[in-house]
């Protein structure tokens, strides 16, 4: 806890001489910012913790009956505008993870060159834009949803990889394009059932394209890397399994309203996939909005060994979710959000429902979640 | 996928958005105009390039030419209405957007300005500089390049 604040207090007694130094420039040198959230969250379903993350080791349900556990946080970020070329980015978040504590980590870490104004290149640790909000999931503030909706956000628990990426920014009349490859690694202790484990991920590359046209706006990535979550898998230490996933969304957001869908297909050791569609409607400072979010049961390839039970508890996590809301832009760079959600969990599926007791089915359950979230931005 | 079907919820919302949108009326009288210095070679713009600039998405005008946005500061009312009729974003979308861009490090907002006048004075002395200010705020120092 203490070193983070450490970093954020030397870059701050830096940004007072640098701010002086350029005195007379247009632009600060560094822009010191932050985000959080205050959420509270209640699950109709006991015998089990609903929580929309694998790295949150209890939520509301069975560990408590209100829980604030799901959507709290708070962020430091320091934006640093160097040289026109150079940039850089640190971001750390607390939040609810590991340890059941909210130590401080490193989300975001990174230097950026760019060659052009079109052409970058970043190091360090950087967000993995696996989907249309994956890099602003956290910031609350920036969507009109509690969370993103869990179905399709689950599927890819790393949020940042350690490497580097570059990115080409181009422009044809009103279209706007943005590709970016990425290569790094990752390590990330998740919560999932049936075993919590640090998830390491090596080889991790990945193509993100966005497309922007007026109102329009379409996001298409593939990724792929080599994960050891094959011991969870088949009990065998050393077993390596590569992860890839097919994303794609669309988003048609003119300002009064908005539309989006994202879909996303995921090969491991079995082969899965989720969509979600969701709109809302702005009217003056309230957005109502519905969302209706699924996944599929995992099906294992053809001609590969049996799977494990704990490989069967992975793969069958299906279920769906219907989500009705409400956003209050009630004040500046602050909104009031309140979410009711019904999740049918399938048959032979307990969903995404994490410490579940082992001699437990919820096969084919329905219940009900409502959560309260204030968001603020500083 | 076909284990929920939530038709009569989708159906009833999109009777909802359809009532909503109906209820709609048109927007008030404003005088924002967008503007360049007199010395610059563009003579018009399309509200989707003038959007592009202003939230970052492209660093130059549709001729290649490079393009420094000037704002105005928050609160004032050419600027809700700028952002309003030509980015279609209210006040709290706009910090949303920037809150994004900001924190994920693509980039940062336009260099803001108090008034009118100053805005007009800063594009005024920069043949690269795109700002907005009111109509009866022009004078021959600008040229307007779209009346949205």
């Amino acid at each position: 806890m203490t070193k983070a604040y450490y970093i954020i207090a030397a870059l701050g007694t830096f940004a007072g001489i640098a701010n002086a130094d350029a005195a007379g420039t247009d632009q600060p040198m560094f822009i010191f910012g932050g985000f959080g959230s205050m959420g509270i969250s209640h699950s109709s379903m006991g015998s089990g913790d609903y929580v929309p993350d694998s790295s949150i080791p209890s939520g509301p349900g069975r560990t408590a009956v209100w829980s604030t556990t799901n959507d709290t946080r708070i962020a430091g970020n320091v934006a640093a505008q160097f040289t026109p070329k150079i940039s850089a980015l640190l971001q750390i978040d607390s939040e609810y993870h590991s340890g059941n504590s909210y130590q401080p980590e490193v989300e975001w870490a990174h230097v950026k060159y760019a060659f052009t104004p079109e052409a970058s290149i970043r190091v360090g640790r950087l967000a993995l834009p696996t989907f249309m909000e994956a890099e602003n999931r956290d910031i609350g503030y920036t969507y009109a949803w509690i969370h993103p909706p869990v179905e399709v956000y689950r599927q890819e628990p790393i949020t940042n990889s350690d490497g580097f990426d570059v990115t080409y920014r181009s422009q044809t009349g009103e279209w706007g394009n943005s590709i970016k490859a990425l290569y790094g690694s990752a390590m990330r202790p998740t919560y999932a059932s049936p075993v919590p484990s640090d998830l390491t991920s090596r080889n991790l590359w990945g193509i993100f394209d966005t497309v922007e046209y007026g109102s329009t706006t379409i996001h298409a990535a593939f990724q792929q890397r080599k994960t050891d979550s094959g011991l969870l898998l088949t009990g065998q230490g050393e077993t390596l399994v590569t992860d890839k996933d097919l994303s794609a969304g669309v988003q048609y957001d003119p300002g009064d309203w908005f539309m989006m869908s994202e879909w996303i297909l995921r090969e491991s050791t079995y082969k899965t996939s989720a969509m979600y569609v969701s709109g809302g409607y702005r009217i003056k400072k309230f957005t109502p909005y519905l969302t209706y979010a699924q996944n599929s049961l995992g099906s294992f390839l053809p001609g590969s060994p049996p799977p494990s039970q704990n490989a069967l508890t992975l793969a069958n996590r299906e279920q769906s979710t219907i989500s009705l809301g409400m956003r209050w832009d009630f004040m500046r760079d602050t909104d009031l959000k309140l979410q009711f959600d019904q999740v049918k969990l399938s048959a032979n599926s307990n969903g995404y429902l994490e410490n579940v007791p082992a001699n437990v089915t919820l096969f084919g359950s329905t219940f009900h979640v409502i959560s309260a979230v204030v968001d603020f931005i500083f | 996928m076909d284990s929920i079907k939530p038709h009569g919820i989708l159906r009833n919302c999109m009777k909802f958005l359809l009532l909503a949108m109906a209820a709609i009326p048109a927007g008030a009288d404003a005088a924002v105009v967008v503007i360049v210095s007199a010395k610059s070679p563009i003579t018009s713009i399309t509200a989707e390039q003038t959007a592009r600039i202003f939230l970052g998405k492209t660093t130059s005008f549709p001729n290649d030419g490079d393009a420094l946005p000037i704002d105005l500061t928050e609160g004032n009312a050419i600027r809700n209405e700028f952002y309003s009729k030509v980015i279609h974003k209210n006040p709290s979308q706009l910090a949303a957007y920037w809150a994004k861009v900001i924190f994920t490090g693509i980039g940062r907002p336009p260099i803001e300005l108090a008034s009118n006048e100053a805005v007009r004075k800063a594009v005024a002395k920069n043949p690269h500089a795109i700002g907005y200010i009111d109509k009866r705020d022009v004078n021959r120092s600008v040229r307007v390049i779209l009346e949205p």
